[in-house]
């Protein structure tokens, strides 16, 4: 291998996200992938064309989407020479998918790929206990009647209660608004930062829809245009009024506002290399130039959302940028809280020093270089398609403002923190 | 696709195929895939179906043979199955005779189809309507998408005919005979879910993609579909079918008159005959179908139905411009009801006004149109969504289509496109809603009034098929081509109409109702009036239309025609307060939606006819000076124009038509040939 080829971004679309079990209640993650990847096909109409590959995924996912992005994209008119990836990082699912494709391309293994991301906790998978989905899968092994009545020996009903998907964390049994509580608590976090940094996310993403920011990054679904969990009449003293969520105590900090809801919806990025842009006649709106993940160790006691303070380090060191070479930055707002302790450790010089291994604080961000289109507790959270979104978002962004530098940053579930930069034609 | 093998017997050139493909697998089963030549959706034509029988043959043979163990029917078009039978050919059949020898041989297709020894199986997506439906009637078992797009339906009666391939006898015994008659006398599409649960399909899949091995495991299981039994079964047999045959009689009266569409009639007395028999049944429906189809009227509403399609070809084709978000300025009953007209066809609207309260009390009313609309909560939610209440006007900059219907004052209009102008997107359509002003006026003070056209509705938005676009002086062409491309988006009828007072619809009925109110004036029975309108064929008699649109709004066109003061009666029940319906009396006194009249008069016959013929008279004549004027392009589209505009006897093929065939005495030998290059469709 000589030299590595720059990763071009060409654009993203993504479904309106709608709070679970609102407009898109009838729909699976099938139905909103493919839209998704349809409406991206006809942005840029890639009708007929092969793709080199298709990578994505569902945290929620059905046994039966086993491979949930050859699925849908079979239910496009992309070529069905291209094959399908599915795979799962939490809510960094699609951002990893882009991270993948990036380095595919760079390399020259390919030359196309669309990373993609759907969710849905409208269309929950809902399973057996495990004891009686064993005695169903022996069921269908036994020959005789009398076999098959044996299976169910020593059966008690309780063996029937149907499991749903649990949203704890496997090693910890905390819910991700538990754990962000830990984290406000550990970094001094506010109740009124938490809500100012919500209702800004609110306020930007309206100016954002207001000015049509969004409309070329949306495509219409079950005839939905717009996110409905998005609240352009938002008032800061509403947001002080509300109960927490998560710690019902007078220590708890977080809300139904500031942290994001359950919410469905998909999207989708194309990415390549700059020749086979130029062949299409695509024009490239940005170029992902790094990329990087890396977990904790929540469950020996660090903070499970603060994985990314990690992954923006090291690619920092890696690019060898500092924060003040960035006109963007991206913090995926998980929870206001978490963006908030986040900002706080890279500007904790112990911090920085003991964990992160540089000499002192990563510096404050400018935080009017921050989601400065609105993020996640405005625009409602479907864990996969986040880091399409985001991705559709930031190119656009740079792409409007003629080049510049964008970093993403993205926590998972889990304890990992996917992080990404984007750059302008003239950054690299 | 399928591997095919080589064996001999599956060699299928020698079929010498155009409008079909026919291959055979590696399980031996054929797949004829309906994919017609220089067409985009597939029509029953002549040379298909003649084709269609080859491949009969040829898997009748290979059948027998065991070279192929069933045969599989899918469309080679993405987005449509079978729309119907090519109505451009039945021009040539224009005699009974004719008729008889052209349904025949597709019958004894049809009987083949269904007597073959291996399993026949429809795979559908997209629209199988008419002759499409009465083919996969006669197949073995039927598999759909559970799509949107895929719909089943007879619109036969909408051309003035019912089915004539046995569809009547196939579709009750499969069916049972309520559902069955119930589309055939209606006329309306069904969804797959619905035909799924009627009998219509058998089965359904969710994509395309899994129609073939649908297809394949009903062909390989021998599936059978089920035909009516039970109770279903027992409708078509005595008493139930007497009784069944009444009711849909009386209900069916309710909704035409028999003498100016006769074909759901003649489809009852046939059931009511032979509805028990599934052979006498096939037997007599040719009888029944070919006066219908030679009839004046089939042929008058064939012609409707070109003059449909003509209208929709006044948008360009391939126009790269697909319009998502409309802002309507103005939320009075016309604006708010556009809206949530664009909302309803899944569009996003934002819609403006001085007053935030009309806003609400426009959005409101719209409630009704989405809840018959959308069937589901979460589509309905989405629709109210997508109609979004902007006082400050800032969906502006994001519509496609800019639509203004604000008080008609000129200053006004043009101040408002003035400020407007330069806050519209690159490419969006700008245009007035006004009915009385120039377009050239209002455009006059812009900086670019070559962009400004006029989209004419009509009231209630909802149940109006025809929309004006009307071309200015200073209009461009690209601007009139879009706001045409927008009407179709909306699924209404374009009509290009040059800027002239009333533009098309307005000027033609004016005189008409003028014309009528002045007969009141002079003493004639109001009602024999409107009776005698309504025996001619339209759908409501001049004095009532009068009542419903308002007098002060048909004053309001008098004027703008210069016709005003023509009608005395009027103006006094106008300054009197009494508008119509909307104040509960004008000519009529109104209770519950509908004008009093007094029971039943017996007026004759003979005398209604020729009242009717003089009452048209003022229309018909203007629509020649429509014509000669050129307000729009042709005879035809005066013809379209004033048929779905103001819903001008459809029977009769348009008030130009009408005149030429009375002026012939009688219907003309053969209908003016269809313009279209497109093969015409039964399908809407």
């Amino acid at each position: 291998m000589s030299t590595l080829r720059r990763v071009a971004i060409v654009g993203g679309v993504r479904t309106p996200f709608c709070r679970s079990g609102t407009l898109y209640a009838d729909l699976s993650n099938l139905d909103m992938m493919s839209t998704a990847l349809q409406g991206l096909v006809d942005r840029f109409e890639l009708n007929g064309t092969h793709i080199d590959e298709v990578v994505g995924g569902a945290v929620v996912s059905h046994a039966k989407d086993w491979n949930l992005a050859r699925e849908a994209l079979l239910r496009t008119r992309l070529s069905p020479s291209t094959p399908g990836i599915t795979l799962t990082q939490a809510c960094g699912t699609s951002l990893q998918a882009a991270l993948g494709i990036a380095a595919k391309i760079a390399t020259g293994q390919i030359d196309s790929g669309i990373a993609t991301g759907s969710d849905t906790t409208s269309d929950p998978p809902i399973v057996f206990t495990k004891k009686f989905a064993q005695r169903l899968a022996t069921l269908t092994k036994q020959k005789t009647m009398m076999d098959k009545l044996r299976v169910f020996k020593g059966f008690s009903p309780g063996e029937l209660a149907p499991q749903p998907p649990a949203t704890a964390e496997p090693q910890t049994g905390l819910g991700m608004g538990q754990h962000c509580e830990l984290m406000a608590k550990a970094w001094d976090v506010g109740r009124q930062e938490q809500d100012q940094l919500a209702f800004e996310s609110h306020r930007k993403a309206a100016a954002a829809y207001a000015e049509g920011f969004l409309d070329d990054l949306l495509v219409p679904c079950a005839g939905v245009f717009k996110d409905n969990n998005l609240r352009e009449d938002i008032r800061i003293e509403k947001l002080a009024e509300l109960k927490t969520a998560f710690d019902k105590s007078e220590a708890g900090t977080l809300t139904a506002a500031n942290s994001t809801p359950l919410t469905d919806g998909a999207g989708a990025v194309l990415l390549c290399s700059e020749d086979w842009a130029r062949e299409r006649g695509l024009k490239v709106q940005a170029y992902l130039a790094h990329g990087q993940h890396v977990g904790n160790d929540f469950v020996a006691g660090e903070g499970l959302l603060m994985a990314p303070t990690l992954a923006v380090a090291k690619l920092l060191k890696r690019s060898g940028l500092t924060f003040a070479d960035f006109d963007y930055f991206e913090i995926h707002e998980a929870f206001a809280a978490q963006v908030l302790a986040t900002l706080k450790a890279w500007e904790d010089d112990a911090y920085c020093r003991e964990r992160l291994g540089w000499d002192g604080a990563l510096g404050p961000i400018d935080r009017t270089k921050m989601n400065v289109k609105g993020s996640s507790i405005a625009f409602g959270h479907p864990f996969a398609a986040t880091g399409a979104r985001i991705l559709g978002g930031l190119s656009k962004l740079i792409d409007a403002n003629g080049g510049g530098r964008g970093l993403i940053s993205v926590c998972t579930a889990g304890g990992m923190g996917v992080a990404a930069i984007l750059e302008g034609a003239e950054a690299a | 696709m399928s591997e095919t093998t080589p064996h001999a017997l599956t060699d299928t050139t020698s079929l010498d195929l155009k409008d079909w493909r026919l291959e055979v697998d590696v399980e031996k089963i054929a797949w004829a895939t309906f994919d017609r030549e220089n067409e985009s959706a597939n029509a029953l034509g002549r040379r298909p179906i003649e084709e269609f029988g080859r491949i009969i043959d040829f898997v009748e043979k290979a059948g027998s043979e065991g070279a192929v163990v069933g045969l599989a029917l899918l469309s080679g078009k993405p987005k449509s199955f079978i729309v119907g039978a090519d109505i451009n050919e039945f021009a040539f059949l224009d005699t009974e005779a004719k008729v008889l020898d052209g349904v025949q041989p597709v019958n004894a297709l049809l009987d083949r189809v269904e007597a073959m020894t291996v399993p026949v199986v429809a795979a559908i997506h997209g629209p199988c309507v008419g002759g499409g439906l009465e083919l996969i009637l006669a197949c073995h078992y039927r598999v759909g998408t559970r799509d949107e797009k895929t719909k089943l339906g007879f619109p036969e009666v909408k051309l003035g005919i019912f089915p004539g391939f046995n569809g009547t006898a196939r579709s009750i015994r499969q069916c049972g005979a309520v559902p069955a008659m119930q589309a055939m006398l209606t006329g309306s599409m069904i969804r797959a879910s619905k035909a799924r649960a009627q009998g219509f399909l058998d089965r359904l899949v969710d994509n395309p993609g899994q129609l073939r091995w649908a297809a394949r495991k009903a062909i390989l299981r021998k599936s059978k579909s089920k035909k009516a039994g039970g109770f279903k079964g027992l409708m078509a047999q005595w008493p139930a079918r007497g009784f069944l045959a009444s009711k849909m009689r009386s209900e069916t009266a309710k909704k035409v008159r028999e003498a100016h569409y006769p074909a759901p009639f003649r489809l009852i007395d046939l059931f009511e005959k032979h509805g028990g028999s599934y052979a006498a049944m096939k037997a007599q429906e040719p009888k029944a179908f070919a006066p219908l189809m030679v009839s004046e009227t089939s042929r008058n509403l064939r012609r409707v139905f070109f003059l449909s399609e003509a209208l929709k070809n006044e948008a360009p084709k391939g126009l790269n411009w697909k319009p998502l978000r409309v802002h309507v300025i103005g939320a009075g009953t016309m604006g708010a009801d556009i809206a949530g007209w664009c909302v309803a066809s899944g569009m996003e609207v934002t819609l403006q006004d001085l007053s935030p309260e009309q806003i609400e009390t426009g959005i409101k009313a719209q409630g009704k149109l989405f809840k018959k609309r959308f069937k589901t909560k979460p589509l309905q939610a989405a629709a109210k969504a997508r109609l979004i209440p902007d006082p400050e006007g800032t969906g502006l900059a994001r519509a496609d289509v800019v639509i203004e219907a604000i008080v008609e004052k000129l200053e006004i209009k043009q101040a408002l496109f003035k400020d407007i102008e330069t806050k519209l997107k690159l490419g969006a359509v700008m245009a007035s809603n006004t009915s009385s002003l120039q377009i050239e006026d209002i455009a006059e003070p812009l900086n670019d009034p070559g962009r400004l056209i006029g989209i004419h509705f009509f009231n209630p938005v909802a149940q109006m098929p025809l929309v004006e676009i009307v071309r200015g002086g200073q209009s461009r062409d690209s601007e009139v081509e879009k706001g045409a491309a927008f009407v179709n988006a909306i699924g209404k009828y374009p009509l290009i109409v040059k800027s002239v007072p009333g533009f098309l619809v307005n000027r033609v009925l004016a005189p008409y109702m003028m014309g009528a109110m002045g007969r009141v004036d002079a003493g004639e029975d109001k009602e024999k009036i409107d009776e005698a309108a309504r025996a001619f064929g339209m759908p409501m008699g001049p004095i009532e239309l009068a009542d419903t649109v308002g007098l002060d709004v048909c004053a309001n066109v008098g004027q703008i025609l210069g016709l005003q003061n023509a009608v005395e009666g009027a103006g006094r029940l106008v300054e009197g307060g009494k508008l119509g319906k909307k104040t509960g009396e004008g000519f009529y006194v109104w209770k519950d939606g509908k004008p009093v009249k007094t029971a039943e008069k017996p007026f004759a016959k003979r005398e209604l006819e020729t009242l009717g013929r003089e009452l048209v008279e003022p229309l018909i004549g203007e629509a020649q000076k429509v014509l000669d004027e050129g307000v729009v392009r042709d005879a035809d589209l005066v013809d379209a124009g004033v048929i779905f505009g103001t819903g001008f006897a459809p029977f009769r093929g348009g008030p130009l038509h009408f005149k030429s065939t009375e002026a012939e005495g009688g219907p003309p030998s053969s209908t003016s040939s269809p313009q279209t290059t497109q093969s015409a469709q039964a399908a809407e």
